[in-house]
This record gives C-alpha cells, sequence and structure tokens, in this order.
C-alpha cells in the first residue's frame, strides 16, 4: 500500500514539546510509507489541500494523520481523503497530542512516542479495507415514555411536527410531578393552570395515541424501526365506556386507601380517579383494597356506574407498537427521607417532605389549600424548611445537589408568608443555588420582602416537645447552636433516578450512572442523545434538573427526533461486526453475549445455519468479537489483525 | 466387582437397545491394562462392552467432534455411557445446545477412580499383562514377571483423586449403586492452590519448563470434548493470525492461553487434554486455576446444571462478583 504520513504541529500544542519534522523523516522509514509531512495546522483548509494533493501527487491509497484525537477531527479528515477519490475507512489518525504532547515535556522522549504511535497507524492502516455504509429506511412514528412535563413537551412538538406519536404513561393519569405541585418558581403561577392546556392538548391532538396505566415490556430493533411491546395493565374499568363522571369513587365503600398522588396525608377510596385535571379522566381500581378482589364480594360500583364500564375480570393486555425513535421522560423519584433517622421523618408526623407540602398548599389537596398540620390540623405558626435532605451529602450516597429543592423551599416559604401572614419560617440550608433567570432575584424576594429567615447551617437533630418540634442546628455564620420551636417541619427532599430506571435502561440498551440516571451521549455536545441510536432523553431521568429545563430538553429531544425524521432513510456506520461464514461454527454464542439483539441465525439454504450481523443494531461493542472462538466474528475497521499489528509495532 | 457391573451393564444395554441406534461404551483394550473406545449398533456385539477402572476416555466428544455420531433413525437415540466427570461434559454440552437431551440414552457409572496406565508403567515397568484387578485401596496386575500391586493414590489419574463428582448429574439408567465422592468441590483445587502459592518467578518457571516441552500437536485440543471449533481453530488459521509457526514457547504459552480462556466457566476438567498429551504436559491445571477463579468469582461451576448459562457466555449487567 501506497500510504502518506501528515504530521500536525498544532501550531505549538504539539511542535511545543514535539519535534514533528524528526517524526515525519522517521515515518518515511516505515514499510508502505511513500510520503511523509509536517504542518502547522493540518486541519486547516489548507493543511486539508494539502493532504488532497499529496494523495493525487504520490498516488497514494491511504493517510495517516497524527495530531489531536480523533473525537474531534477523524470525521474531518475522512471526508478530506474522500473528497480526493479515497475511500474514507482508509484513513487512520495517531493521537500525538492528548496522548503525548500534552502529557509530558519530554522532548526526545515523546518525539520517540509519537513516532511510535504513527507508526502503530500505519501498521493498522495496511490492513485496512475500504468500507461501505448501507441505507434503511426510517419509521416516522415515535415513542415518548412518560408523560411528565419533559414527556408531554416531547410529544407535543412531536405531533406539531407532524408525527405520529405513541405516549406511554405508567399512572392512570399524564402530568408527572408537575400535576402535584401547587405553585411553581419562580413566577409563582399555579402548576396545574400552566400544565393542564398542554394535557389537554395531549388528549386532543389526533396524532397522539396515549397508554395511560401503561408499561413498557420489551424493546427490539434499531434506530428507524423499533418494536415496543407495551403493556397495558388492568384497570379494571373499561375506559373506552368511563366518562369520568366520579359516581363509582363517591360510592365506593373502600374509604381507607392510600394515595400517592396526595402524598399519602389523606386516603383516597378504592376506585378513583387521582386529581380533576386528569388525563385521561378515568377511574382505575386499587385491587390491593378494593372489597371485591379483598373480600370477594361488594359490586357497588359496578351496580352504580352509569355506562356499565366496571370490568373486574379484566386482564393486563400487551399491544406491539412500531416506532422509528424513543424518546425517554421517565422522571425520578423523591429520596426517601426516613434515610435520616434523625430527623424523623415517616415517625413525626409534622416532619414531612416537600412534595407532601406542595399538597398540602394545592387548592385540590387533601385539606383544600389550607395550611393544617398533618397531626391534628392546626394551622402552624412556627415552619422551619431544611435544605439539602438525600441532596449533596455522600453519607447517604447522594453527593449530586438536586438543584431545586433551594428554590422550592423559597416558594413554599413565600406561599406560607402568604397563606399565615403571622407566621415564622425558618430555612436551614448549606448555600443557596439559584442560577437560573430571576432564580436569585426571587431568593432575595423571599428573604428580604416575605422576611424568611435564612439560617445557615445543618440541622443535627428534630425531637418532639409537646406537641411541637425542636430542631436543633448549627448557625455556621456565627457559629453558635439554634433551637427554634417548630409546627411543621418540611424536608426538602432531594430528587434520586426513579425506581425501575436501571431495568428500563437495560431494555433500551442505554447507559445509566452510579445513581440510576440515563446517561447522554456527550455531557457538553450531545445533552440529549444516548449511546444507542434512535433513544433520546428528556428532563429528570438523564438528571436533576427544572421545570424549565425539562421542557427545554422535551424540546430538544424532540427537534432530534424530527432532524433523525427529516431523512426517508439512515446511513449505517460500517464500523461493525461482521460474520466471516466460513470459519463460523454456528456455536451462538455471540448471539448469547450482544447486548443489543444484534446477532440471529441466518439459515442457509442447504441446511445448517451461521451467525448473521444486523449492521443497522450493532453499535460495534466487541462482545462477540472476543467471546467469538474461532474469532469468526470480526469488528470492521477493528479487526484482531489489525489489533495484533499495533501490538506487535508496539512490542517489536 | 468389575465383573458385576459389566454383565449388569450389558443387561441394561441389552434392554433399552431396541430404542437406540448407537451405543458408545468402552470395550477391552490390545492388553489388560487398556480399553478403548467401541460403537455398538447391532445387538450382537453387545457382549463385548465392559466397565472397569480402565475406562478412562470421555466419550461424549464423539457426539460433537466431526463426524459427530448420530441417528439415522430420527425415534431412536444414541446410547452413551458416562462417569461422573464425563457426564458434566454432556450437561455443558447441552448447556451450550451442541446437543440435545432428547436424542440421548445415557447409562450412567458411578466412579471410584480411574487408572492412569502411564503412572503404573512409571512405578513399574511391566511386560505382557494378563490381567488387572482393583479393590478399595490397591491395583493388582499381573504380567510376564508375577504379580505388582500398586496403592491406588500411586496410580490413580490426577483428576480422580480431587474427584468430587463420581456420580453421574445426568443420566437415564445408573448401573450399579451411588458411591461416595473423594473430596468436596470447595477441596478439589488444591493442585492449583499449591500453584498459586508459589512465587510469580517460580511459577513463570514452572509453567516455562513445561511448556517448551509442547510440541504443539494440538492432542489436547483435539481430545477436548468442549473445544469445538474444531477446523476452524484460531490456532491454525491466519485471519485472524494470532499465531505464527515461529516455534518459539511464546507461541506455546499463547496457544496453551487461548485453548484456557475459551474454556474458562465451560471446561468440566474431565482431563482429557491432559491424558492425551504426549508430552506429559499438566494442561488441565491452567483450566482448573481458571475454573477456581470462575468459582471464586461468578459462584458458577461448568456443567452442573443444563439449564444455567456459562457466565462468560452471557451478557448481564447486574453480574456480581466482579
Amino acid at each position: 500500500m501506497r500510504i502518506g504520513v501528515f504530521v500536525c504541529q498544532c501550531g505549538t500544542n504539539i511542535a511545543g514539546t514535539v519535534d514533528t519534522a524528526a517524526v515525519a523523516r522517521k515515518a518515511l522509514t516505515f514499510p508502505d510509507v511513500v510520503y511523509a509531512t509536517s504542518y502547522m495546522y493540518t486541519c486547516s483548509e489548507p493543511g486539508q489541500k494539502e493532504i488532497q494533493n499529496a494523495i493525487k501527487e504520490h498516488n497514494l491509497q491511504g493517510v495517516v494523520v497524527a495530531a489531536c484525537s480523533p473525537r474531534m477531527h477523524e470525521p474531518t479528515f475522512r471526508r478530506a481523503v474522500e473528497k480526493a477519490g479515497l475511500n474514507r475507512y482508509m484513513f487512520e489518525m495517531a493521537n500525538i497530542r492528548e496522548h503525548v504532547s500534552w502529557i509530558s515535556s519530554d522532548r526526545e522522549a515523546n518525539t520517540l512516542k509519537a513516532a511510535d504511535l504513527v507508526r502503530m497507524a500505519v501498521a493498522k492502516l495496511a490492513l485496512n479495507q475500504p468500507l461501505f455504509s448501507s441505507k434503511v429506511p426510517i419509521n416516522k412514528r415515535v415513542m415518548v415514555l412518560g408523560g411528565g412535563v419533559a414527556g408531554i413537551q416531547a410529544a407535543l412538538d412531536c405531533s406539531e411536527g407532524g408525527l405520529e406519536v405513541v405516549l406511554v404513561e405508567k399512572n392512570s393519569s399524564i402530568g408527572g410531578k408537575m400535576a402535584q405541585l401547587d405553585k411553581t418558581f419562580p413566577t409563582v403561577d399555579c402548576s396545574s393552570c400552566v400544565l393542564g392546556p398542554k394535557m389537554v392538548d395531549v388528549s386532543q391532538r389526533e396524532n397522539i395515541k396515549l397508554y395511560a396505566m401503561s408499561e413498557v415490556d420489551s424493546i427490539s430493533g434499531y434506530v428507524g424501526n423499533f418494536t415496543v411491546q407495551v403493556r397495558k395493565k388492568a384497570t379494571y374499568v373499561n375506559w373506552d365506556l368511563c366518562t369520568g363522571c366520579g359516581i363509582c369513587t363517591e360510592k365506593c365503600p373502600s374509604k381507607q386507601v392510600p394515595d400517592p398522588f396526595n402524598q399519602y396525608l389523606a386516603p383516597t377510596r378504592a376506585i378513583n380517579i387521582p386529581f380533576p385535571q386528569a388525563i385521561p379522566k378515568k377511574a382505575t381500581i386499587n385491587k390491593d383494597y378494593c372489597r371485591q378482589f379483598t373480600k370477594g364480594k361488594c359490586g357497588v360500583c359496578q351496580k352504580i356506574c352509569p355506562v356499565g364500564a366496571i370490568d373486574y375480570t379484566m386482564q393486563d393486555e400487551i399491544v406491539t407498537e412500531q416506532v422509528g425513535a424513543i424518546i425517554v421522560a421517565t422522571g425520578f423519584d423523591l429520596f426517601d427521607y426516613s434515610a435520616y433517622g434523625e430527623y424523623g421523618g415517616g415517625r413525626y408526623p409534622d416532619v414531612i417532605s416537600g412534595l407532601q407540602y406542595e399538597r398540602i398548599l394545592s387548592a385540590s389537596g387533601p385539606f383544600g389549600g389550607h395550611i393544617k398540620r398533618p397531626s391534628d390540623g392546626k394551622e402552624p405558626k412556627n415552619i422551619v424548611f431544611v435544605a439539602c435532605v438525600g441532596s449533596r451529602d455522600p453519607s447517604v450516597d447522594r453527593p449530586y445537589c438536586s438543584g431545586v429543592c433551594c428554590m422550592y423551599i423559597a416558594k413554599q416559604a413565600i406561599l406560607t408568608r402568604d397563606h399565615i401572614p403571622d407566621s415564622n419560617c425558618y430555612v436551614f440550608y448549606m448555600d443557596i443555588r439559584a442560577p437560573g433567570k430571576n432564580y436569585d432575584e426571587f431568593v432575595r424576594r423571599a428573604q428580604e420582602e416575605y422576611g424568611v429567615q435564612y439560617v445557615r447551617g445543618r440541622v443535627g437533630k428534630i425531637y418532639p416537645k409537646g406537641d411541637r418540634l425542636v430542631v436543633q442546628g448549627a448557625d455556621t455564620l456565627l457559629g453558635v447552636q439554634v433551637e427554634v420551636e417548630a409546627d411543621l417541619v418540611v424536608l426538602a427532599t432531594g430528587i434520586e433516578s426513579a425506581s425501575g430506571a436501571q431495568e428500563l435502561a437495560e431494555k433500551l440498551r442505554i447507559s445509566y450512572d452510579q445513581y440510576g440516571f440515563y446517561l447522554e451521549s456527550h455531557p457538553k455536545l450531545r445533552p440529549v442523545e444516548t449511546n444507542t441510536a434512535g433513544v433520546y432523553l428528556a428532563g429528570v431521568c438523564q438528571g436533576p434538573k427544572d421545570i424549565p429545563s425539562s421542557v427545554a430538553q422535551g424540546s430538544a429531544a424532540a427537534a432530534k427526533v424530527q432532524a433523525l425524521f427529516s431523512r426517508d432513510t439512515i446511513e449505517t456506520d460500517p464500523q461493525v461486526a461482521l460474520v466471516n461464514e466460513r470459519a463460523c461454527i454456528a456455536c451462538g454464542k455471540c448471539i448469547e453475549v450482544c447486548p443489543f439483539g444484534a446477532i440471529q441465525w441466518k439459515e442457509l439454504r442447504g441446511g445448517g445455519r451461521k451467525a448473521e450481523v444486523l449492521p443497522s443494531v450493532c453499535q460495534g461493542c466487541g462482545l462477540c468479537n472476543a467471546t467469538c472462538p474461532p474469532k469468526a466474528i470480526q469488528l470492521q475497521h477493528t479487526t484482531d489483525s489489525q489489533i495484533l499489528a499495533e501490538v506487535n509495532i508496539l512490542c517489536a | 466387582m468389575s465383573e458385576i457391573k459389566t454383565k449388569q451393564l450389558r443387561e441394561l444395554v441389552e434392554a433399552a437397545f431396541p430404542e437406540l441406534d448407537t451405543v458408545i461404551g468402552w470395550e477391552a483394550g490390545y492388553d489388560a491394562l487398556h480399553t478403548t473406545p467401541v460403537f455398538i449398533k447391532d445387538a450382537k456385539d453387545i457382549g463385548k462392552l465392559v466397565w472397569n477402572p480402565l475406562c478412562v476416555r470421555n466419550l461424549s466428544g464423539y457426539l460433537v467432534k466431526t463426524p459427530p455420531v448420530q441417528s439415522a433413525d430420527e425415534n431412536k437415540k444414541i446410547g452413551i455411557f458416562v462417569k461422573g466427570c464425563d457426564s458434566r461434559s454432556i450437561v455443558a454440552l447441552i448447556q451450550e445446545k451442541f446437543i440435545t437431551r432428547d436424542k440421548l440414552y445415557i447409562f450412567g457409572v458411578p466412579c471410584q477412580g480411574t487408572i492412569d496406565w502411564r503412572r503404573v508403567m512409571k512405578a513399574a515397568p511391566l511386560k505382557n499383562i494378563q490381567s488387572v484387578k482393583m479393590d478399595e485401596k490397591q491395583l493388582v496386575v499381573e504380567d510376564a514377571d508375577g504379580t505388582h500391586s500398586f496403592a491406588l493414590e500411586d496410580v490413580l489419574a490426577r483428576k480422580c483423586l480431587r474427584c468430587a463428582y463420581p456420580n453421574p448429574l445426568m443420566y437415564d439408567v445408573l448401573v450399579g449403586e451411588p458411591v461416595a465422592p473423594r473430596v468436596t468441590v470447595k477441596n478439589a483445587y488444591k493442585d492449583v492452590q499449591e500453584l498459586e502459592n508459589r512465587s510469580l518467578e517460580e511459577r513463570l518457571a514452572f509453567w516455562t519448563k513445561e511448556l517448551d516441552r509442547c510440541i504443539r500437536c494440538y492432542a489436547c485440543r483435539n481430545a477436548c470434548p468442549l473445544c469445538v471449533c474444531q477446523d476452524r481453530c484460531i490456532a491454525e488459521t491466519r485471519e485472524p493470525k494470532w499465531l505464527s509457526q515461529y516455534m518459539h514457547t511464546s507461541e506455546k504459552f499463547l496457544f496453551h492461553f487461548i485453548h484456557s480462556m475459551h474454556l474458562a466457566g465451560r471446561c468440566t476438567e474431565c482431563g482429557e487434554c491432559e491424558r492425551v498429551c504426549p508430552m506429559g504436559i499438566p494442561v488441565t491445571l491452567m483450566k482448573e486455576e481458571l475454573n477456581k477463579i470462575t468459582r471464586e468469582l461468578l459462584n458458577y461451576e461448568a456443567g452442573v446444571d443444563p439449564n444455567a448459562v456459562p457466565p462468560l457466555l452471557t451478557f448481564s449487567p447486574n453480574e456480581t462478583g466482579i
């Protein structure tokens, strides 16, 4: 092969500690290398031009650029060599910046190492093969998992763009956590008033198909062509008939049923609609508390239902949906405050979570919007807010900031002072984190206009005294211990990943971090994509964020889907596994280990079978290659022979 | 003892034979110290079958090695004799779907250990062997020079001295009564433990000395019932070129590493590789070491549960132990 080597100086980035001219001279002595040079900025227009000219002039069949990390400029150079008539995979990059010049100032050693890396790239390139992409059609339907505000926004934006949307929500209504909030910061506008119209919009769009009380069972396929099995959980109410009139709830004799929507502050009935603005507004039976199921007789709702919608024999139903892209917006759960035994959350009825306080504040909440203590219904006068409960605390394995607690307790304190003007509000905080638009002003307003007393320090202990609670903590600014007698304590419980997030990630074949938040492709430059093509992220499932950011990410995910669907076909990446059928022993081990379901059996005409890779599903992880005993399955562009060639150079 | 069992197994084969196409078993070899595999296709040959402590060979490889023993008649099964260790190979092959249980009729033989004839010959060079008898303590061989007796520990195969599974784990019919295992699974890895206790340099010296004798005849690979690549073995392919013709200890190391890695969590320690090695290299030790690690890290033992998946042949994001 005739190979050209181009050693980039990257200004002084590389040339400062590497003798690039010497590397180029040395490269000329390597097998197959017929041309080598050094240039100031190889990625610049003239730098690329020089490569293209050299390809023509020296009749090059392959090009090595020794420069920076391929992450950024490999596509640039691939395009450049392609324009000069080479296959884009007849190109290799040696990273002599991040791997050499930036990590050592020993010029002599650096120059030797750079030459070695070039030599490895040359040895690999000598075994490169031209590779070609194929095209697969795109099914232009999108599935949105999760009907919180991020999912709703994504669904509406996709629908707006004319796409067919399948929205899957695990609860009986969409709305998510935002539907449980009373007001939103920093504008203090009514949460359900701003969310409600969007929810109604979802139900009215003809191109949005909503599956509430549903979860994803399994996912197969690949970008452009996913097949998703959705489990519609039995509600025991025929939703095609149910009008949401609510008579069943009124008459249901099972009255002590825990109500997750109201955060267990007040009971609900065994058949209920979670809240007045629910979409879809349909009743659901809680089987664990329904007398028909627990005692075998009751049937009140069935008798009373004016449309005969009650069906105690209903079973889960599996529906299959074909979509081309999936937006994951599965939200979050709240930190379990009982982990802090010293705060007494869960033991003392008047130590509550932030979300419980939202329900207390809400006009549709258990107390009709009047602030009352859960224990005795009295109006509290002294209210203490404790920040960072399950945030920024490595001792409970939650070292990250939940991002919203500072703001929501400022909001709740303001609302408290509004509701009960003669109340005293105290906030124990570590730092105030209010980086959003108008956020810091909002916190200042709480402090200055509303007279909320901010105490910088952690709470050490909360214990009951009579019918009140004593909050003991430190004021680290004054350097004193403080004690506040409180009627009500609100713990600003932090955010954690939704339960079941990891199981779903495995179905979707996306990555998650150690806390269960889904990993974006790149923390800065690809914040919406996952490493599985065609699967996008929106909202808190990717990491703690507030409503504006969740909505923005929902729209961003929708934009990504629109961009994907703006083409009729997609080009596959040819750097995937390929089976050499002559060497395949049909042991099927590759099929077992493939985490993407990208390998299947191919039945041969004369009987017998061989493994076959679906190139559009394969992510090129190489597990199959490592597992295959006769190495019949090879990653294109990173074959065993190519790796061995590099290793041999390194060890020579 | 052996005679009784031989009689019993012939009767069992006789009874099952109408539904069998071929029975793979052992017959007398060229002298009393050897047996050899036999393939019974005709009922009149059933009398050839024998069972004694010299029935060393693991027959399960015949089910998968080219050409595999298969039944021409779909309704008939292949009968096969297995000892405890051999049955684990069958289980492993079923796990990996190379064979299916319903095509097999398994005659299980509880085994109190097999004789390593090389150890016998090392202990005493024998000529014109007339008869071989084994009881619970010793092996008695009669040859041209008279009668020789050997303590069992001195002549049993190494794998038998560390056998935790003397009774077949899977069978249709058992020949005789189950026997007590010599060691527990936990104590089966004393040989590699002894090696592990040596320093890195000593271990390297040990293996360099042993593997330097390797002539790369690949008998170990060919005898292994779980080495299923056969003609596609990467020891012989040149694309990818993992191994060259270069005759150096490094290439021999690499071959044995590849062989062992391909068997990690799969090897059932039947000892065939070590038995067939013409150079007497203890190659099963490498696989024992990997199995020991697999057991410790992943709590997995090869060839025990036909429904289990060998841990290195699956992708489990929630894998524990690593």
